[in-house]
């Protein structure tokens, strides 16, 4: 009977002898802090040097750091990094801090990878989260729990083709103006030029109920993703003000590349866009036929204009034996003010500290982008910055934007009627969340 | 096969058996971890789950280890069997404590540990207060490893969610023997517990033969001692028939000749014959003494008052003066001092011999010698008497030779013209010797 025992104990043995020459291995390789992230933009716009300003990141990291050492894997692409991210989490070679992909923070947070960052917050006197833009700081959120820090952010601006509108004697809109203002410009611009007989120059593209609940000040969900508020009239304003916009066009499906050549006087931009196609090279390359700014969104009746933010986070791994170091590099990402200005130079996105949007650098950046005359009001960034809406957070937000989306999508085609249709929505919606 | 090979056998089995479940399940389970990663279907995979599940290597290692020690602490606890309460529930505990680590590394997957364990504790169990405790203690256990009740509530994620990764012919193969090792375990379970509660049952049955033997064997102790009762008692009887022997007969044996001498002398010399008279007298009484000695089974008088050297030469010098015969009396023993019951012998001995050589040979000279040869103490007596050719054993001789027993003496007699008598006495000597 003696023999069990004996085999066990040695396989034991050979086990731990196993175990403990991996660690010593591991530890002879010293203090190693594992970097995620996508190549590439994150705001899917072209770009020169998508490492650039985190190496620099790193590098001072590792110069306050002594013996520290900040690796990543290089060349995952955007689309390739939910699934690369997945399977280092299935492997458990997940990075001590990662890019969390779009949407996936309460996912990520529910199946605990993601660490709590209160205790760290806590412990670090230091660290406010008041640096940061409320929407950035609330969309790392989950629960009244903070699991992830804002590193950058695209807020949506409205683009205004300057050229059309001066050839239409329409001044540029003001930064107060309204869903009215938007919706008489609109007006006025659509109309046939070569007198085909079809219309071929329009007041706005791509403007959806989406922006128009934003604009407004709607609400669609509850903060936990528990109950949904489409039947709200804010939102039914939201719908009405789109579909009317969409009658302008009588019925004419605006495409990009209308927009392109210069037809469309408006149209929603993202931040980062702006950022990419406004300075040289791009700007040739780009809407090279005519003078183009942005502006802020117009304002609904009952909103002050506010646009939807953006955010890119970035956590830290529950099981990252750093904890400490990966705090320090997450906030040198995320907290430290020289990074997040070079985001202003080196990136396409806004950074997400206030101080870095109120320095001086943000207008001599847009300046220098910029030669002539369209210079972008860096107040109403601010403003906007300030003001903007994120996306709600919940896991199933994409799937019932989804159901929505469809929903009103018939609505403004006019299959359903506004206030029956929202409300149907709204009782669907939240029988869906509540599953 | 003997039962207990039987058992150790089936408990073998049982390791072995749940060893390979263990593998099976936290090597599928790995296994399919590294499928769903070369198919790139991580992300879909982890947006069904409700927990990360723990990394490949760990899941192996963590699952592998703790069954092993598990494993090692059962046997421990077949070892250390009698080593006390305290060690049998610490062993207890932790052996519940890898069992439900075992298990939560395996998520919850197999729970046929749990049966090793329990029947670790049946064997363990002494008492019915431990019996109570046992039964919570198993339900409390197969309640926390099932998964059905509690996987939900520790966020498992199902053996199914890692199966997906396989075709389904691999995996209703993988079920298939998986369940084939769940009923295996059942089945060797159920078999040792037969076992064990048959030895239970043998057991009792032999302590209930046990003490059917101890009742019979109480039954003849008791018939023994009323046996040993009667044998004393006869052995009593034999003791006062030896002393009436001892102390009447010799007194008797003295005033006869006596009288018989003064009768011869009365008209020769009166005086003479008062003087004979007198110590014939003495000689009476001292019988009455010893009669009265006898019956309270108390040692002879003189041995209670003297020492058994002046006993002896005032009983001689009693004897010789009533009979009239010349007793010479040699002790070379220095001090004659032994333990009572020596003493006894000794002196009844010497007595008896003395009686004797008066009373069957009408001797008139008779000499006494103790001393020491090859360490034991031997009394010589011979007299000028009659002797005898062939020998009658009496009374007399036959007491000398059971009391000489008693201390493993012997006695040798004989003599055609006079009579001698031999007796050696083994004596625990003692310092002063």
């Amino acid at each position: 009977m003696l023999w069990i025992p004996a085999m066990v104990g040695w396989i034991l043995l050979a086990m731990a002898a196993g175990c403990a020459a991996e660690h010593f291995r591991g530890k002879s390789r010293g203090t190693v802090i594992y970097f995620g992230m996508n190549a590439g933009s994150y705001w899917d716009v072209p770009t020169g040097s998508c490492y650039e300003v985190i190496d620099t990141a790193i590098r001072r990291f590792e110069e306050k750091h002594p013996g520290v050492r900040v690796e990543y894997t290089s060349g995952i692409l955007k689309e390739d990094y939910p699934e690369w991210l997945a399977e280092q989490i299935l492997l458990g070679k997940e990075p001590d801090v990662f890019m969390i992909p779009a949407g996936e923070l309460d996912t990520l947070a529910s199946l605990g990878v993601l660490k709590n960052l209160e205790t760290l917050m806590d412990k670090d006197r230091g660290f406010e989260s008041e640096a940061y833009y409320p929407a950035a700081w609330r969309y790392g959120n989950i629960r009244d729990t903070q699991y992830a820090l804002p590193y950058e952010s695209v807020p949506t601006l409205m683009f205004v083709n300057k050229t059309l509108l001066d050839k239409e004697g329409i001044d540029m809109p003001g930064e107060d103006w309204t869903w009215e203002d938007f919706l008489a410009i609109c007006r006025s611009v659509t109309r046939d030029t070569d007198g085909d007989g079809v219309i071929d120059q329009f007041g706005c593209y791509d403007y959806g109920w989406k922006e128009a609940v934003n604009s407004n000040g709607a609400k669609l969900f509850e903060k936990d993703g528990t109950v949904s508020y489409f039947a709200d009239s804010r939102v039914e304003s939201a719908v009405r003000f789109v579909k009317e916009l969409n009658g302008v066009n009588e019925g004419y499906a605006v495409t990009a590349r209308e927009f392109d050549q210069g037809k469309v006087a408006f149209r929603p931009f993202a931040f980062s866009e702006y950022r990419t196609y406004k300075p040289y090279p791009w700007r040739i390359k780009k809407y090279s036929d005519f003078e183009w700014d942005c502006v802020k969104l117009p304002a609904g009746p009952d909103g002050m204009g506010q646009s939807g933010l953006d955010i890119l986070l970035m956590g830290i791994s529950s099981r990252s034996s750093q904890e400490k170091l990966a705090w320090e590099f997450i906030k040198e990402l995320c907290y430290e003010e020289e990074t997040q200005l070079h985001l202003l130079e080196a990136s396409q996105g806004m950074p997400v500290l206030r101080s870095a949007v109120e320095s001086p650098q943000l207008k001599q950046v847009l300046g220098n982008d910029i030669p002539g005359n369209g210079n972008m009001d860096v107040e109403v960034i601010r403003q906007v910055m300030e003001e903007a809406r994120e996306a709600p957070n919940f896991r199933r937000y994409t799937s019932v934007m989804n159901r929505a989306d469809s929903e009103i999508s018939a609505i403004i085609s006019g299959e359903r009627s506004i206030d029956s249709g929202l409300l149907k929505l709204q009782r669907e919606i939240n029988s869906l969340l509540r599953q | 096969m003997s039962r207990e090979k039987i058992i150790t056998n089936l408990q073998q089995a049982v390791y072995i058996l749940n060893f390979a479940a263990v593998c099976l399940v936290a090597g599928s389970m790995s296994m399919g971890i590294f499928r769903i990663v070369d198919a790139m279907e991580a992300e879909m995979f982890l947006s069904l789950l409700k927990v990360r599940p723990w990394n490949p290597r760990t899941i192996i290692i963590t699952s592998i280890a703790g069954y092993l020690c598990l494993v090692l602490l059962s046997c421990a606890g077949q070892l250390w069997e009698h080593r006390g309460r305290y060690m049998r529930v610490m062993i207890t505990l932790g052996e519940m404590v890898l069992c439900i680590w075992t298990t939560v590394a395996l998520n919850m997957n197999y729970n046929g540990l749990v049966l090793l364990v329990v029947a670790d504790m049946v064997r363990g169990q002494k008492g019915s207060r431990q019996k109570l405790i046992l039964g919570i203690a198993i339900v409390g256990l197969y309640t926390i490893v099932n998964y059905n009740l509690t996987g939900a509530c520790f966020n498992m994620i199902p053996w199914e969610s890692f199966l997906t990764a396989y075709s389904a012919s691999t995996q209703a193969f993988l079920k298939g023997i998986l369940s084939v090792f769940s009923s295996m375990n059942l089945v060797l379970f159920i078999l040792y517990m037969t076992m064990l509660i048959q030895g239970e049952y043998r057991e009792r049955e032999r302590i209930q033969n046990l003490n059917e033997q101890l009742e019979e064997a109480n039954r003849k102790l008791k018939e023994y001692a009323a046996e040993a009762e009667r044998n004393a008692e006869t052995r009593e009887r034999n003791r006062l028939a030896r002393e009436i022997h001892d102390t009447l007969g010799h007194a008797l044996t003295g005033i006869v000749a006596g009288i018989d001498a003064s009768l011869t002398m009365m008209d020769i010399s009166p005086e003479a014959t008062r003087q004979q008279l007198v110590k014939i007298g003495e000689v009476a009484r001292q019988g009455m003494t010893d009669v009265r000695r006898s019956v309270s089974k108390l040692r002879p008088d003189a041995l209670e008052k003297l020492d058994l050297e002046d006993a002896l030469v005032k009983m001689l010098k009693d004897a010789g003066a009533a009979s009239g015969a010349d007793i010479r009396f040699h002790n070379q023993v220095k001090p004659l001092k032994f333990h009572e019951d020596e003493e006894e012998v000794v002196y009844r001995v010497v007595q008896e011999a003395a009686t004797n050589a008066i009373r069957h040979g009408h001797a008139d000279e008779i000499a006494i010698t103790i001393s020491k040869e090859e360490g034991r103490l031997t009394i010589e007596v011979h007299d000028n008497g009659i002797g005898c050719g062939q020998v009658e054993e009496g009374f007399g001789l036959k007491h000398m030779k059971e009391r000489l027993s008693l201390l493993e003496g012997t006695l040798e007699y004989g003599g055609r013209e006079g009579f001698y008598i031999i007796a050696r006495i083994p004596i625990r000597w003692g310092e002063e010797h």
